[in-house]
């Protein structure tokens, strides 16, 4: 089934939502999310950006210095492509992480691996829209926020939801006067724990993506709809 | 259970591919059998806990068929007429305590049919059985909830709404002297049994047993009756097991499942259930662990689903075994409930691997028998 | 924790796949059977022996010095070199390996499962066999999924389906549902087996 349905494409949109679906481990409280969202849209802009700002100091087409120019893009031309793209993202993350356990070491704790795992988890990310190398950096860094707010917004409204079904409060950060917590006492009393665990996260994700796409289709967009033919 | 059976396809498995055709034969009477053959069930369980009973059932099977209509309504073509989702509901609904809130069974119901089966194409495609999801959603999301039975008509002890099983692991963990029997220990501990099992036991007792220098303990008809609280429609086994008889005359379903998983859960509760509690080998009381919790509903109403077991007799034995071994563990060491519904769940999920592993072999051999 | 503790808990309770939501694989990764079966063995090996490296890194290097906080770009790049290693190791002395396992190892390699596991045990500070163990054990878990996901995968009938729910979506309501029914092995019930 899959053979053929990864052959088809699907909307951009549908790709970059899917590289969610490690970080919806900890869409469970709104307020985490809200920090993993920010902490991705740093590390995906960054990444575009220092992308375009040094593929800019080359003319395209050059080939990385090491690799046989006979090549063309080869496989090492990939490899060192790729090993550049960790380098940012992987910095960035760590500046990411190293900063929000100095501004909010609570959610530092929260989000756990999930932060650092931004790193790779982003690098599948950046492909979701349209390719950046060559473009200006304004430019990638306009694709790259396009991007980011879509993985938060989805990441949110996860988060949204789950918290909401799942535990009756929506967390949010404390401000003056406003300890952080929004309690729905009605469904406070008995919430639908499961949609709090793992699975629920990644059936909230599925379904999302299901209403993703039947409004892509509805519109009638561009972005061909993914349906797996036999 | 029941929603379709799944016959290898046309063709000599060995040059055929992956996935075998799947044929649907008429889904309605099997379906539509299975819910009639456990009325008997529904209706002791109304008997025994009354209105909130009946209220339970009405909301689950409703729910289930509300799902059911949303979910095939847009696709023109409405399905309540197989009798699946009314299946699921009532399935749903004899596995919960009688006076649990209605939206309990609802959400079970619907979430049940609507994620766990309709999501996947329907009648017949889902890999995992509608009611247990739904119960393990039920389980995951409320389980203090799920825990508070109702007890029986006609039980006025304090503790009698208190299932036998979960009575027994109380008494079990308390320390004390340990007896050799599950219904001893209860008896020391107080367990209330109904007027009528004293009369009968004690009946027996003086008049059978006595000069055969034998005793029935205290407690055996209501356990075996299912007189205890407990699932509305999971304490009466004799009237499951008619309804499983009804079942297997019919070939809705097969004898093979369920036989190895209870008959192996039942002996390893034998061998290893009194380990854990002092009381040592082969003292683990299996009667009353099997007919304690649904094992015996969902041994022959969920486990055997032809639509989620495996396709060969000789899988389905090895899942029944399978299943054996989860409940067994999962009653005795995990968190959910009686570990029935759970395990029902992760059967169903090794279920397909099983089947493809076979399938596998199958081919070998034949490819090794041609050759 | 002893180890059969590490490889329980790793394997089943918190599997990284259905606990952890590390390395679910949708669209074209996707695939069950023997390919799983490499894919998986390959996966273990790689997060067992990035978990040892991991260790010596963090337990010689960056812990005595204090500087975890470059931790994750070091560990991103440790991760890195050995599924590079692997890639080239397996192109000389083992073809199939890659042929059958299928994906480009790097991309598998530095995919979130591999410095998912790494990050678990060095934040946890597990010894090296400790790590080694949990490496092993979480492939396997990875495994199982994974090749339960695909025979159902294989198993659905896809004209069925709803058409907004083909393809990824499904494979992720699979998954949740899949995630729920692994709920049973929690740690309660790991502290009863084990403590029995």
């Amino acid at each position: 089934m899959d053979t053929v349905s990864s052959r088809t494409r699907e909307a951009p949109l549908v790709m970059l939502l899917l590289t969610l679906v490690p970080s919806i481990a900890v869409a469970v409280r709104v307020a985490d999310a809200l920090w993993l969202a920010a902490g991705a849209v740093l590390v995906m802009t960054g990444s575009s950006v220092a992308r375009a700002i040094l593929d800019g100091a080359r003319p395209a087409g050059t080939p990385e210095t090491g690799t046989p120019a006979a090549d063309g893009p080869g496989e090492e031309d990939r490899t060192a492509r790729w090993l550049r793209a960790l380098v940012i993202s992987s910095l960035l993350t760590a500046a990411f992480e190293a900063g929000l356990l100095a501004v909010a070491p609570a959610a530092s704790a929260a989000l756990g691996i999930y932060a650092p795992l931004l790193a790779v988890n982003l690098l599948v990310a950046g492909k979701g829209g349209p390719d950046p190398s060559g473009a200006s950096p304004l430019r990638a860094t306009l694709s790259s926020l396009r991007n980011g707010a879509w993985f938060a917004g989805g990441l949110v409204a996860i988060a949204l939801a789950r918290e909401v079904l799942g535990a009756g409060t929506i967390t949010l950060f404390p401000v003056s006067g406003f300890g952080g917590t929004i309690t729905l006492s009605p469904l406070l009393d008995q919430p639908v724990r499961a949609l709090g665990f793992a699975g629920g996260g990644l059936l909230c994700l599925g379904y999302l993506v299901a209403a993703v796409r039947a409004v892509l289709a509805r519109k009638g967009s561009a972005a061909p709809r993914a349906e797996a033919s036999r | 259970m029941a929603e379709s059976i799944r016959h290898a396809g046309p063709g000599d498995p060995a040059t055929s591919a992956a996935p075998h055709l799947r044929v649907r034969m008429s889904t309605s009477r099997m379906a539509w059998l299975a819910s009639l053959s456990l009325l008997p069930a529904a209706a002791w369980g109304i008997v025994l806990f009354g209105l909130p009973a009946l209220i339970v059932l009405v909301v689950s099977i409703a729910s289930a068929a509300a799902a059911e209509a949303a979910a095939t309504l847009p696709r023109g073509k409405v399905t309540l007429g197989d009798g699946s989702a009314f299946f699921t509901g009532l399935l749903v609904a004899l596995l919960m305590p009688a006076g649990v809130p209605a939206y309990v069974p609802a959400a079970a119901s619907a979430f049940g049919i609507l994620v766990v089966k309709q999501s996947f194409g329907g009648l017949g495609r889902n890999w995992m059985n509608p009611a247990m999801g739904g119960v393990v959603f039920a389980l995951l999301s409320w389980p203090g909830l799920l825990s508070q039975w109702a007890a029986p008509l006609g039980s006025a002890a304090a503790n009698a709404a208190v299932p036998p099983l979960e009575a027994l692991r109380a008494a079990l963990a308390a320390p004390g002297p340990r007896d050799a029997t599950p219904l001893a220990v209860l008896a020391r501990a107080g367990y209330g049994f109904s007027g009528l099992d004293s009369a009968a036991v004690g009946w027996v007792n003086s008049h059978v047993l006595a000069p055969l220098g034998t005793r029935l303990q205290p407690g055996t008809l209501d356990v075996l009756i299912g007189h205890v609280a407990g699932g509305i429609g999971s304490t009466c086994a004799p009237l499951l097991l008619a309804g499983a008889a009804f079942l297997l005359t019919f070939g809705v379903i097969r004898w093979h499942l369920p036989v190895f998983y209870i008959g192996t859960f039942g002996l390893l509760a034998f061998v290893f259930g009194g380990l854990g509690t002092g009381q040592g080998w082969l003292a683990g009381g299996p009667l009353f662990q099997v007919l304690s919790g649904s094992l015996v509903l969902a041994a022959f109403y969920a486990a055997p689903d032809p639509v989620t077991s495996p396709l060969m007799n000789t899988g389905k034995c090895i899942l029944g075994a399978a299943l054996g071994v989860l409940t067994f563990f999962l009653r005795f060491f995990g968190s959910l409930g009686d570990g029935v519904a759970a395990a029902i769940v992760l059967g169903n999920c090794i279920s397909p691997l099983l089947d493809r592993w076979m399938e596998r072999r199958k081919v070998q051999e034949l490819g090794q028998g041609v050759a | 924790m002893s180890w059969a503790a590490v490889v329980f808990t790793f394997a089943l309770v918190d599997n990284v796949i259905l606990s952890r939501l590390l390395g679910l694989e949708t669209g074209d990764g996707a695939r069950g059977g023997t390919r799983s079966v490499w894919l998986g063995g390959s996966i273990a090996v790689l997060m067992s022996v990035s978990a040892v490296a991991a260790w010596t890194l963090d337990s010689l290097l960056l812990v005595p010095l204090g500087l975890t906080m470059l931790r994750t770009p070091l560990l991103v790049f440790v991760v890195a070199g050995i599924a590079l290693g692997f890639q080239a190791l397996a192109a000389r002395f083992l073809p199939a390996v890659l042929e059958r396992s299928g994906v480009s190892i790097p991309r598998v390699g530095v995919n979130c499962v591999v410095l998912g596991l790494v990050l678990i045990t060095t934040r946890a500070e597990y010894g090296a066999l400790q790590s080694f163990l949990a490496g092993l054990a979480a492939g396997a878990g990875y495994l199982l999924a994974s090749a339960m996901m695909g025979a159902i995968r294989e198993r659905l009938e896809i004209e069925a389906v709803p058409p907004v729910l083909r393809g990824v979506p499904l494979q992720l309501i699979t998954a949740g549902l899949m995630a729920y029914a692994f709920m049973a092995f929690d740690r309660g019930f790991l502290a009863r087996l084990l403590g029995a």
